[in-house]
């Protein structure tokens, strides 16, 4: 089984370019979250959370989703990318943007930076948005893999709007409600709309073929296509328009049926795989899965519990918020790296020789030790970092970030060994990396 | 009598060529993975391949075509070869050979 990869040159280079950054940015998160520890055991609405977490949401994230949806979406439609020159718009828009609202957050710099930082990304995720939309114009209709994508687009563009009058509300004041109200808005349209909606549209696509399951039925995945967003529509009605919030546990549990009927759709596609041994990557992606569990079972705490301790709820959100960005989202996107950049360099390297000369497979691109070794150093910082925000215990956050920055150096190594990878044809014979 | 006839025997001398090239992915060879359709053998033609891919849109298909259309030409330089790609019927994972899932674990 081979990935589906963008025959398109600079547009494979747009990607590369995307997983890169991406990897550097992922590296800078673990350093500010290991320097930051203290700020985990108070509110979230305080400048180091809300930097780190802008980080993660969109130079880490957002960034490599970007880059896995340039080479994706022309796959499933067989077609190319709509526009080469309008991803590397608003992959610029995207790094200044993001790198400035950091820098606004971390530093308390509200007024014309952070509204200039939120406006270059709100340029750039309605040019991303337009790209694949157009790109996605040519698919068939009743295609659940791009309902899910062209909906977690439409969510982005939604979250980042928000996003952007918040940033403006910050000096002028002119929204209704006070400002956590409509953050709370920004964060459950992102993580949902957006995070989730999108995981569910790749992955069920690139799951089943990386396994090899049998034929699959759709119907789970439409079912939790209409649920996640008949439940954010809701939400955003009653919370928007109507001011009120209280319903809230009815959209949860929608929400939560939906997602439900994903992780069936999984289940079956893993049960009637014919692809028994799991490689790293696909190793990465059950594990999160798996962890998925650790964030739902914190909100379904936070939302019909009776823990009325404000400094325990307040422990409760981070940690769900932690978990969902790293135990679920990031270990994905770790595992989902090795099972689609070592196929798009090996393409460039060697696509057009392989024919004529031995050449090496692409998981021969990278190391599959150290990939192991960031697997266990990431799942057990995380667990130690989820413990330690709920204890409140900065020490112990410490232990857990320090482990998250060397699983983050790994990764960078691995991910730069495979961009770097040169190719030397010696007598007739490849040798990659030193190796024949 | 012999049980095959030459006809069949050189048939079976191009699968064994084909189980030369490998997805790149799984490393398993496209005869056990069951992406080779039919074989033709024809004195004046050559060979024809009728084969698939396992997703539509995948660029390693270039690669791999390449890969089929070298192997022959190296092993049966006597006949011209064709590679026709085809869609029809869609590839599914029971296509995949005994051998094909052993070596991916499957009896496990």
């Amino acid at each position: 089984m081979s990935i589906a990869i963008n025959k398109n040159t600079s547009a494979s280079n747009v990607v590369l370019l995307h997983y890169a950054t991406a990897a550097i940015l992922f590296f800078f998160i673990t350093i500010l979250l290991l320097i930051s520890c203290e700020s985990f055991t108070g509110h979230y609405f305080q400048p180091k959370v809300l930097a780190i977490t802008h980080l993660a949401t969109l130079g880490w994230i957002s960034m490599i989703i970007f880059g896995a949806l340039y080479q994706l979406v022309p796959v499933i439609v067989d077609s190319e990318l709509y526009s080469t020159k309008l991803s590397v718009i608003t992959y610029i828009c995207f790094v200044i943007g993001t790198l400035l609202l950091v820098y606004s957050f971390w530093y308390i710099a509200i007024g014309l930076t952070i509204q200039t930082a939120a406006s270059v990304i709100g340029l750039g995720a309605t040019l991303f948005v337009c790209n694949i939309f157009f790109t996605a114009r040519k698919a068939t209709a009743g295609n659940i893999e791009i309902n899910f994508i062209l909906s977690a687009a439409f969510w982005l563009w939604l979250t980042v709007l928000i996003g952007t009058l918040l940033a403006f509300n910050l000096t002028y004041s002119f929204l209704p409600k006070e400002h956590l109200y409509y953050l709370k808005i920004h964060a459950h349209v992102g993580l949902i709309g957006w995070f989730m909606m999108l995981i569910i549209g790749v992955s069920s696509k690139l799951i089943p073929m990386f396994l090899l399951s049998g034929i699959l039925d759709n119907k789970k995945l439409q079912v939790a296509f209409y649920l996640l967003n008949t439940g954010l529509v809701g939400f955003l009605i009653d919370s928007i328009f109507l001011g009120d919030m209280s319903r809230s546990p009815i959209y949860l549990i929608i929400l939560l049926v939906g997602i439900a009927f994903y992780i069936l759709f999984l289940a079956k596609a893993y049960k009637s795989r014919v692809r028994k041994k799991l490689d790293i990557g696909l190793k990465h992606t059950f594990i999160a899965v798996v962890f998925i569990s650790i964030p739902i079972v914190l909100m379904i705490l936070l939302n019909t519990s009776t823990i009325t301790d404000p400094n325990i709820r307040l422990h409760l959100s981070i940690a769900f918020g932690f978990s969902v960005l790293f135990g679920f989202i990031s270990l994905l996107i770790l595992g989902q790296t090795f099972k689609t950049l070592p196929f798009i360099v090996w393409l460039k390297k060697y696509g057009k020789i392989s024919s004529k000369v031995r050449t090496p497979l692409p998981k021969d691109l990278y190391s599959e030790k150290l990939a192991k070794l960031q697997l266990v150093l990431f799942i057990v910082g995380y667990l130690i970092m989820v413990a330690g925000i709920l204890l409140a215990q900065v020490p112990v956050m410490q232990f857990g970030a320090f482990a998250l920055v060397i699983a983050a150096i790994l990764y960078n190594m691995n991910v730069f060994k495979l961009v770097f990878h040169k190719t030397t044809i010696l007598e007739n014979k490849i040798i990659a990396n030193g190796t024949v | 009598m012999e049980l095959y006839s030459e006809s069949d025997k050189m048939t079976i001398r191009i699968y064994d060529s084909l189980k030369q090239v490998l997805d790149p992915e799984l490393g398993i060879n496209i005869v056990d993975m069951g992406l080779v359709y039919s074989v033709i053998l024809n004195q004046q033609e050559g060979i024809a391949i009728q084969m698939t891919l396992s997703s539509k849109g995948c660029p390693m298909g270039d690669a791999i075509i390449s890969n089929v259309e070298q192997v022959l030409q190296e092993d049966f330089p006597e006949f011209k070869t064709k590679v026709e790609l085809v869609w029809e019927p869609k590839w599914s994972s029971e296509f995949i050979s005994n051998k094909g899932k052993e070596d991916l674990g499957y009896y496990e």
